[in-house]
Parts: C-alpha cells; sequence; structure tokens
C-alpha cells in the first residue's frame, strides 16, 4: 500500500499549501470590485455615525437649573441659591446679602446653575448611602427635618441606595431633599453620550453590521464561487485536501477582514478617544473597550465566515438559510438588548460576540448600571421619576446590558470566546466535511 | 527541441513511491449512475506509459471518467486505483498527477506564473521551490516571454498552454488532459501535440481525451474509444482496424491513368470496387488491406504506372469510431 | 466488371431544404458548382448494400455529429472526393408567420417567471426558495389565523390584539418584528437574487434579446413578476386578513365602509413597499455578475440602513437618518395612510414619501441604463 507522505513539520507543511491557498484567496479579494465596494460601504456606514457622534460632542448640552435657584426673584440682583444661604429671604428685595457689614458681592447666576452634582460612589455594592450636598441647601437650618431625611434611613442629606439581590439589579435611588439636586448636564449627558456610543458602535455597528454582512458578502460565495466558475477543478487536482482548502479560504477571507476590522477599530477608537470627554487629551480608560469591540467582532467574523462558507459548499443556493439567519441574528441582537439573559441567545452567535463587549464594559465602567440610574433619575426634581432624566442616559440604558450569563465579566469573555471558537470549530468540520463529500463536476 | 524536464524543485511530499507493480490507472467494474443515467458503466481498464487517447463524442462519458480519477465523483460502483490507491477523499496520489480541466475559466487576474506558481506551492513545494518549478515548466511549454503577463490576456492557445503547465508542476508521473486542443488555433494545437508527444517520449503516462479525431491520430496510436458509457475498444489505432477486416477499406491511390491502373488491379481477389474521384485519382475498395498493399507495389512496377501517392483515407478514427458505434447508434 | 464503369458508393443522404424561419434578406440560391463526377446508377456491389455510406467522413457525421470545422483541409479533401460531391440548392425565404403582439410576448416572460413557483417546465427558482416562500405566506397569515382563532373562542380581548383595526392593518404590511427583519426583506432578496444576473451569468439573456423582444420589455417583465410574488405574499394574505375579520366576525357594510379607507392605506403601503424592494433589488441584480451580491446588497441595505438609523436616533436623538433607510421612509409613510399614531416626528411624512421618490428614481435609473447599455455575451 501507498505510504502516505512524511511531512516535514507542521508549520512548514502548512506555509507550502494552506500558506498558498490563504494567499491566494487574499489576493483574488484585491482583484474583484465587490469587495472594495463592500468595505468602502462598511466604512461609509461606521463613519456616518462617528461624523453624528463627533458633532453630538461639540455641541453644548444645554444648562438646566432644576431647583430654579438661579433666578432672582425679588429683583435684587441676588440669585435665590445664595440668599438661601445666608438666610436672607429670596421673596423681599430688602433682604439680601448686600445688606450685610461688609456687604457681599451678587453671585452671577450661572453660578447657581448645576450648582449640586453628583457626589455618588459608583463603585457602591448593595444597600449603600451615597451624595453630599454641594451646594448646602439640605443642610442649612430651615430644610426641616422631614426634607432632610425623606429617604428615611436615619442619614441626613444624602441619598440610599438600594441594591435588590433577587432581581440583580439596584432599585431607584432614594434621596433627601435638596441633595444633589442640581447636576451638570454637560458632564454627564457627554460622559453617557460617549458610553452610549461605543457600546451602540460596538454592538450594532460592529459587531452586527460588519460582524455579519462582511461574512455574507465576502465568504459566502468562498468554495461555491470557484465551485461554479469551475476553477475549483485546478485545486482539486493537487495532493491538498479539501478541509485544508476550506481552510486555507477561510484563513484568507479572515486575512483580508481582521485587518480591516482592527484598523477601523483603531481609527474610530482613536476619534472617540480624542473627540470624547475627559480631562485628558485623550481617553485611554476607553481602549480595553476598544479591545473587547474588536476581539468581538473578529470572533463574530470568523464564526459568520465559516457558517457561511459552509452553507455555500452545501448547496447551490446557500443564500437561502444564509439571509434568514442574518435575519435571525438580528432579532437576537434586538433581543439580547432587552432581554440579555434569555436562553434562546444561546442559540445565537450574536449572543455570544455581544456578551464580550458587555462584559468588558462592565470591567472598564464598574458599576455601569448605577452610572445609568444617576443619570434617569437625574437629581429627582421632577415630580415624575422618570421624567428628570438626563440628556445621554436613556440612550446609555438602551445600549448597556447586562452579561446575561450571571458570572462574573472576565468569566463571561472566557467563556463567551470559548464557545464562539467551538462554533467555529464545530462549522469548520461541518463544512469540510460537506466539501469533502462533494461531488464536483 | 523541449528542454529537459528535470526535476528543479523537489518537494518533501513527493518523497514517496507508488505501489511499483500496480498499473498507473486501474479501473475494475468502474460505473456511474445518475438516477436512471448511466454515464458509465461497467469500464475495465489498466493504463501504464505512454500517450493514451480517450475518443468518444459529448457525452460519451470521458470527464466523468476524468472526474472519477481525479476524485471529484465517487463511483457508483467499482473500484478505481491510481498508483494502487483509491483518489476518493484522498488527494495523495494526486502529488503524482497532473491535471488539464476542460473548462475555459481561469484566474485571470493572475500572471501565468503566479497561477503556475500558486499551484506548485499547493504541490508542496515551498514558495521559492515554487518559483523556479514554474519557470521550469512555463519554460517546456513555451511561454517564458510572456509568463508575468495576466492570464485575461492570453489567447485560449496560450491559456491551453498555462493549464498544461500546471499541470506539468513537480514532475507528474501521470498526466491527464481533458479536451486539452478545444479551440485552439492550428499553431497552438501543434505546439500542445508537440508537448503531448514529448511527455510521452519521457515515459510518463499521458491520458488526452478528444472528440476530434485527427488530434488524436497525430498524437498517439494506443486509443481507448468510450461509447455511451461502455468501453468500445482498446490498443493500438492500426490494430484495432486490422480487426475489422470484413469492414470494407478504401485506398487512394493518385496516378497519372487512373482508368489503366484499375484495369490491372480489378482482378485481384480482394477488390471488390474501384471509382475515379478525379481524372488523377482512384479508390480501390477492399476487404483485405495486406492483400492489397502487399500486391499494389509488384503491380506498379511491373505495369510501369507513375503513381504518386496512396493513402488509406478512412484508416483514421473517424471511421474506426463510425464502425464500431454504427451498430450502437 | 468493365474499365469505365466505375463502382460509386451509394449516395450520401439528401437533406431537404428547409425553409429557414426568420431570414429578413433573402439569399441567393446557389447555383450548382459540381455535378457528381460519375451520374452512373450505382452497380451492387456486396459490402455496398449492406452498409450504406462507406466514406469515414460521413459515416462520422452521421455518428458523431459535425466536426468541429478546423481539421486539416488535406484530411477532409481526402475523403471529400469519394465519388460523388454536391452542394445543395437552399431556398432561402423570410418567415411568413405573423408575430404574436407585444403584450402576448410580455405575458409568456411573465408566465415564465411567476409559474416557475409552482409549475416545473418554467424557471426554476430553487427549491429552498419555494419553501421559503410557502413558510413566508402562511407566516403572514398568522394575524387572520389568530383572528379567526378569536372568532372561534369567542374571547373579545384576543380580538381585539388580533383582530383589524387600525395598527394591525398597518402592522401586517409594515409592523417590524419579524415581518419586516424575518419576512419581506428576505423574499425580495431571494427573489431578485439571480433574476437579472443569472441571466448575464448563464448567458440567457442573449436568448431573450434574439427574440423579438424588447430591452424594457424584458425587464418590466421580470419587475413584474417579482412584484407579483411579493404581492401574493404582502397583499394577498392582506386581503385575507380583512376577508377572515368580514367573515368570522359577520361585519356589515358599515364596518367596511369604516375600516375600508385603512384596509386601502395598508394596501397602498404594501405596494409602495413591493415596488421600493423590487427596484432596489433589481438594481443591484443588474450591477452585479454574482449570486449572492444582489440578495446580500438588497438585506444590507434594508436592515444596514435601519441599523445605522436605530444607532443614531437613540445616542443622539437624531431622525434625519431614517430618511436613508428604505423601510423607515415606507413605515413612516404607511402610518401617515392609516393614521396611526407616527413614530417618527422630526420631520413631516412628505419627506419619506420624497426619500422613496429618490431611492425608486435612482434604482430604476441604474437599472435601466444598466439593461440597455448590457452587453449580451456571457460574462
Amino acid at each position: 500500500m501507498m505510504v502516505p507522505p512524511k511531512k516535514d513539520n507542521v508549520f512548514r507543511a502548512l506555509d507550502r499549501k494552506l500558506g498558498a491557498v490563504a494567499e491566494f484567496t487574499m489576493r483574488q479579494y484585491r482583484t474583484k470590485l465587490s469587495t472594495w465596494v463592500v468595505l468602502g460601504v462598511g466604512f461609509i456606514a461606521i463613519a456616518i455615525v462617528v461624523l453624528f457622534y463627533v458633532d453630538s460632542m461639540q455641541q453644548e448640552i444645554e444648562a438646566i437649573d432644576n431647583d430654579g435657584d438661579s433666578a432672582d426673584w425679588d429683583g435684587d440682583g441676588y440669585p435665590t441659591g445664595q440668599e438661601r444661604i445666608y438666610g436672607t429671604d429670596p421673596d423681599n428685595p430688602n433682604s439680601h446679602p448686600g445688606t450685610f457689614t461688609p456687604p457681599i458681592a451678587p453671585d452671577p447666576p450661572e453660578k447657581w446653575i448645576n450648582e449640586d452634582d453628583f457626589d455618588w460612589d459608583l463603585s457602591a455594592t448593595g444597600d449603600t448611602t451615597t451624595g453630599y450636598d454641594d451646594d448646602g441647601d439640605c443642610r442649612l437650618a430651615d430644610t426641616t427635618q422631614s426634607q432632610k431625611d425623606r429617604n428615611r434611613n436615619n442619614i441626613y442629606c444624602d441619598i440610599a441606595l438600594d441594591y435588590s439581590e433577587i432581581r440583580g439589579e439596584w432599585a431607584e435611588p432614594r434621596s433627601d431633599g435638596f441633595v444633589d439636586e442640581d447636576p451638570d448636564e454637560e458632564k454627564y449627558g457627554k460622559e453617557a453620550i460617549h458610553r452610549a456610543f461605543l457600546l451602540a458602535i460596538g454592538k450594532m455597528g460592529f459587531v452586527f453590521l460588519l460582524g455579519i454582512f462582511l461574512p455574507l458578502f465576502l465568504a459566502t460565495g468562498l468554495i461555491r464561487e470557484e465551485m461554479e466558475n469551475s476553477t475549483m477543478h485546478f485545486m482539486l487536482a493537487k495532493p491538498i485536501a479539501r478541509r485544508d482548502i476550506f481552510l486555507g479560504r477561510i484563513v484568507g477571507y479572515l486575512g483580508v477582514v481582521w485587518p480591516y476590522i482592527i484598523a477601523m477599530g483603531i481609527i474610530v477608537g482613536l476619534i472617540s478617544g480624542f473627540a470624547g470627554p475627559g480631562d485628558g487629551l485623550f481617553r485611554f480608560s476607553d481602549l480595553g473597550m476598544w479591545m473587547a469591540i474588536i476581539f468581538a467582532t473578529m470572533l463574530a467574523t470568523l464564526v459568520y465566515g465559516m457558517l457561511f462558507c459552509a452553507l455555500g459548499t452545501l448547496w447551490k443556493r446557500g443564500i437561502v438559510l444564509a439571509l434568514p439567519f442574518a435575519a435571525w441574528e438580528l432579532g437576537m441582537a434586538i433581543l439580547s438588548f432587552n432581554a440579555p439573559s434569555a436562553s434562546i441567545l444561546r442559540f445565537s452567535v450574536i449572543g455570544w460576540s455581544l456578551n464580550i463587549i458587555d462584559a468588558a464594559s462592565l470591567i472598564i465602567w464598574p458599576n455601569l448600571e448605577l452610572f445609568i440610574n444617576m443619570g434617569l433619575w437625574g437629581g429627582g426634581y421632577s415630580s415624575n421619576y422618570w421624567g428628570s432624566e438626563l440628556a445621554g442616559a436613556d440612550a446609555l440604558s438602551a445600549f448597556a446590558s447586562n452579561t446575561g450569563l450571571g458570572i462574573s465579566p472576565v468569566a463571561t469573555i472566557v467563556v463567551s470566546t470559548i464557545v464562539l471558537l467551538f462554533q467555529a470549530l464545530v462549522l469548520w468540520i461541518v463544512g469540510s466535511a460537506v466539501f469533502k463529500g462533494k461531488e464536483i463536476e | 527541441m523541449m528542454p529537459d524536464l528535470q526535476q528543479v524543485g523537489q518537494a518533501q511530499t513527493q518523497q514517496w513511491a507508488p505501489e511499483v507493480s500496480a498499473p498507473v490507472v486501474l479501473l475494475e467494474n468502474v460505473s456511474k449512475t445518475y438516477g436512471k443515467i448511466h454515464a458509465l458503466s461497467e469500464i475495465t481498464l489498466a493504463l501504464s506509459g505512454g500517450v493514451t487517447g480517450i475518443l468518444g463524442m459529448n457525452g460519451a462519458g470521458k470527464s466523468t471518467l476524468f472526474n472519477l480519477l481525479m476524485g471529484k465523483l465517487k463511483p457508483s460502483s467499482g473500484s478505481i486505483k491510481l498508483f494502487g490507491t483509491d483518489p476518493w477523499k484522498n488527494p495523495a496520489p494526486y502529488a503524482r498527477i497532473g491535471f488539464v480541466p476542460e473548462h475555459e475559466k481561469m484566474h485571470d487576474w493572475m500572471t501565468a506564473h503566479g497561477f503556475v506558481s500558486l499551484f506548485a506551492r499547493l504541490n508542496g513545494l515551498t514558495r521559492e521551490e515554487a518559483k523556479v518549478e514554474a519557470e521550469r515548466v512555463l519554460e517546456f511549454v513555451g511561454l517564458t516571454d510572456v509568463a508575468h503577463k495576466q492570464i485575461g490576456r492570453y489567447s485560449k492557445g496560450m491559456r491551453q498552454r498555462v493549464k498544461i503547465a500546471h499541470a506539468l508542476v513537480n514532475d507528474p508521473e501521470l498526466i491527464v488532459l481533458d479536451e486539452p486542443l478545444q479551440g485552439c488555433d492550428p499553431l497552438a494545437r501543434t505546439t500542445i501535440m508537440n508537448v503531448i508527444r514529448e511527455l510521452g517520449k519521457m515515459g510518463r503516462t499521458v491520458l488526452v481525451s478528444s472528440h476530434i479525431l485527427h488530434e488524436i491520430e497525430r498524437i498517439t496510436e494506443q486509443i481507448v474509444i468510450l461509447h455511451n458509457g461502455r468501453l468500445l475498444a482498446l490498443g493500438n489505432l492500426h490494430a484495432i482496424r486490422e480487426k475489422m477486416d470484413n469492414i470494407p477499406h478504401t485506398i487512394s491511390i493518385g496516378c497519372e491513368n487512373p482508368k489503366k491502373l484499375a484495369k490491372d488491379i480489378i482482378n485481384n481477389d480482394a477488390v471488390f470496387g474501384i471509382s475515379f474521384p478525379s481524372g488523377d485519382n482512384l479508390q480501390i475498395q477492399t476487404h483485405n488491406l495486406n492483400e492489397v498493399h502487399k500486391e499494389l507495389p509488384s503491380l506498379i512496377v511491373d505495369n510501369n504506372h507513375k503513381v504518386s501517392s496512396i493513402d488509406n483515407p478512412d484508416d483514421d478514427l473517424g471511421s474506426i469510431l463510425a464502425y464500431l458505434t454504427g451498430g450502437l447508434g | 466488371m468493365n474499365e469505365g464503369e466505375p463502382i460509386t458508393p451509394p449516395q450520401i443522404p439528401q437533406s431537404q431544404p428547409i425553409p429557414q424561419p426568420i431570414v429578413t434578406t433573402p439569399q441567393q440560391p446557389i447555383p450548382n458548382v459540381t455535378q457528381p463526377i460519375q451520374s452512373v446508377e450505382p452497380a451492387t456491389t456486396p459490402m455496398a448494400t449492406a452498409e450504406t455510406p462507406v466514406t469515414g467522413q460521413t459515416r462520422m457525421e452521421a455518428a458523431w455529429g459535425s466536426s468541429e470545422g478546423d481539421e486539416d483541409y488535406t484530411e477532409m479533401a481526402s475523403v471529400g472526393h469519394s465519388g460523388s460531391g454536391e452542394i445543395f440548392q437552399q431556398n432561402y425565404e423570410p418567415w411568413r408567420g405573423e408575430l404574436n403582439p407585444r403584450w402576448m410576448r410580455n405575458w409568456a416572460i411573465l408566465r415564465h417567471h411567476v409559474l416557475g413557483i409552482v409549475k416545473k417546465g418554467h424557471r426554476p427558482w430553487g427549491v429552498p426558495t419555494k419553501i421559503f416562500l410557502v413558510l413566508v405566506f402562511f407566516a403572514s397569515l398568522s394575524d387572520a389565523g389568530l383572528t379567526l382563532l378569536a372568532s372561534l373562542i369567542g374571547e373579545s380581548e384576543f380580538h381585539s390584539m388580533w383582530g383589524v383595526n387600525r395598527d394591525n392593518l398597518y402592522g401586517h404590511v409594515l409592523g417590524f418584528f419579524p415581518r419586516n427583519v424575518m419576512y419581506y426583506p428576505i423574499v425580495a432578496a431571494l427573489l431578485v437574487g439571480g433574476v437579472i444576473s443569472e441571466d448575464r451569468n448563464h448567458g440567457t439573456s442573449a436568448l431573450y434579446f434574439s427574440r423579438p423582444i424588447n430591452r424594457f420589455d424584458y425587464v418590466g417583465m421580470k419587475y413584474a413578476s417579482v412584484a407579483i410574488i411579493q404581492a401574493v405574499i404582502i397583499i394577498f394574505t392582506l386581503f385575507l386578513y380583512y376577508l377572515t375579520e368580514i367573515m368570522a366576525f359577520g361585519r356589515g357594510w358599515a364596518w367596511i365602509i369604516d375600516t375600508f379607507p385603512l384596509f386601502l392605506g395598508a394596501l397602498v403601503g404594501g405596494v409602495l413597499l413591493i415596488i421600493t424592494y423590487t427596484s432596489i433589488g433589481l438594481a443591484l441584480s443588474s450591477v452585479s455578475k454574482g449570486k449572492f451580491f444582489p440578495g446580500i446588497g438588497l438585506l444590507a441595505i434594508i436592515l444596514g440602513t435601519k441599523t445605522l438609523a436605530i444607532i443614531v436616533k437613540n445616542l443622539f436623538d437624531r431622525e434625519i437618518l431614517y430618511l436613508l433607510s428604505p423601510y423607515d421612509c415606507l413605515a413612516h409613510v404607511g402610518q401617515a395612510l392609516v393614521k396611526t399614531q407616527p413614530t417618527y416626528d422630526q420631520y413631516s411624512w412628505t419627506w419619506s414619501l420624497a426619500s422613496l421618490i429618490v431611492m425608486n428614481a435612482i434604482s430604476l435609473y441604474v437599472l435601466s441604463s444598466r439593461v440597455s447599455s448590457m452587453e449580451v455575451t456571457r460574462e
């Protein structure tokens, strides 16, 4: 019987055959117009969202005086807040700190807008008390006892945070009167919109749009088009296993898609790092998020690439399966925002990929949920709890979600990665088995 | 004329020997059916060495046979052995095989050199070895000058030669060419035929399929005839022709005075018909070609005829195929 | 046998001149240039009677069909003079039949495509596509089925949830999930997938254009057939849904007069949806050669623009990007037609309508310019 060829070593063998197929595939992509159209349109789509983001970062968020103490009701030139601190009557034009000796100069009204910003301890875990009355209007002598401890936790001028172990989420914050009631909209809104942008562009822009449509366009025909064009005959007549051809084609496809995703991630990451809010010139703290976004998208394109290539191999009209699957994944993506722990998500690819980004967001921004709650509470000045929310809080709450696995973020990333790699492996085995048993005319 | 087909870049994966006693190609009772259609039925065939022409009309099963050999199709029954190994789901034997598919589509965006070296790498050569190997085979098919132009700009004949070049990498022992002469101009034909003949002389086993009879005749005398998926004839072209001696042969003689020659020759018992297609030509119909040929020279010399040519116009594949398939329709 | 009495092989079977179908310029009959060299009656010889033609060439032609035509002339000649050569007189006559009217030819194209869904022998749509169409057809009827169920169990709450009302009529055609994620865009994508690009790829467009068919008829009928198949799935099911309500609940004229404008509004919305998806899809199909590209492209346009618009709306509270999304423009116009609560409030629905018109205009321009400049070769 024939002795199978002796391999010199694994890597050298891979370079000889697999490397050749991969290199060939990449060069083939380069010559196709459709590749450039698809990559270009992907860039434009992401760029549009980035433009909106940069634009919104440049715009000032209107500062709202929630408690109305910047107004000078009595017309004496002193804002109400200043008068209350000094104990003069805000409604009496003759009673103001100017009558003091020495007279105190009136504050500009802007000083009494956004004067009581959030002082929350965002690292809080479990039931806790937080907040500080910056402008001192809670601690004034004329504030009644019931106002000072409206949340009845026996601590004056604080905000009580209750963590529900059962539901695994923060309850509505309960505040004492006049505490953190006039937060800085600009400061919170910019930060919230920035975080929401990262989550939205990462989850919907990168993982969903790029993650599904790049493989749909680029990977579905990897084997099928060669078979249809009958150029596959050349390759099949060479001593290379079909499994290796399948893998080599996928590697070549990844050789195009992965650098593209990494480049896009770096470009958008740089733009958002410079344009985003923060004290420094560049937001280095987001780097982890971008790494997670790029990583999750790379894994998604790997699994989808294997899947769509296998579907294309399996069936002349593999697209009939691929398109509904893509729509299914969009449905799963939408579902994951609302019900991240739904078990049906375990049967999708996108659910696992989004888990990685969600988990990373929880590592990089601990207690993101509390941050969202803070914005939704927004000073609590409105009679309606949800009516006083700050700009960006809604957006952030829409795009952020828990990981849904009920384990720590790091474990979520590890588990999701393993699951995705496992999916890719299974699809590779199935795809190449299909290809191997395929009769090709 | 042809450069030496000496192996330059020898891949490691080449270092295995085929089963010594096994024929290069061995088919045993191979059938391939698609539903009720029998593309090939009960083919038994063993081939080793030299050029063999596979003849058959469109749909006779030539391409099916080649696709079976190349492991693209699975035989419905029977066994196929290349160097003693079944090629289905096993690409190992292809290290010793070169295949030229009939399809015209190629990777038009590649250069011939890039194309050939790509497939050399698939044969297990490293990048550098593949480059050297590509140059060697492109020289062999006479494309060195244009090796770095895109295949899309090539003429059909040049494209065919690129395909042959790609099949020749790593010096295969069996070369399978599916309709290599299709759509080529006479010049390209001649070049390709020379290449094929050269390969045959080098002791390679070459399988060439065609439905054009004259082509095969010019390349080889060893033929396999397929018809409707069945093996019709196998062996030397002339030997096959000889065996069909109950079927009339025609001898065409060009001479100055055909009528006079006809008068002399009609006395031979083997001759049963004579006709005069033109003023200086004579056609003799006979059952026994050998006997006529034996007598003809003496007859010409004795009677002092001036003969310019003697041909057997239908001792070609065309008439053989026609006779053989006449009964099968 | 005597000298001068040659034995000619039997005659080659003669082909009768047949009138050629469509030849506009009648060719001159070719004069008989060569007569058979010896026109003597064929002498009967044992072999010649047993086997009719003796020459290899004719036997080959008979057995193998005509040769490639580029054999060596010398070899041809050696068999060509085997006794009798004759050139038959060919009479070319223009086709005298009457061409069916244009609509009939167009009807044939339309029929070929639409019937391909249900019958063999017409355009092969592919079994998976057909299965998907059937599944979507029944899935689209879910509201009709639930209405029927409501009438059977007689629970009014259930009926108010699924029965015919403003929101449900809108939702039947333009509801986002699942209908405009899972059903209609994919149906459109599967249908337009190869409708023009496959013709180009397989060279069938050459078959069409070699017949008395105008290119715009060709593409128009492709358009109509794709639209009709979608209409069966979207509009016919809407009609069935409405009918189910009338039948199951015994609705009278008053109710019908009340709700008919809503039904009509949903119907117009559905027609707009079909037209828009078909235009974009066929434009993509005409620009691409691939099999997968048009379908994926259409889905990417519909779902991609929608996703981008959702991102921008939710992040920055700007709806302007919805104008780029075909689905959202349709939904906005549909909301105005059926007069449900609009979900887009930063601009008027006329903007969406204008955007739809622009989308259709661009697509149809691309389609028509591509088809009119299409090279009828196999690409």
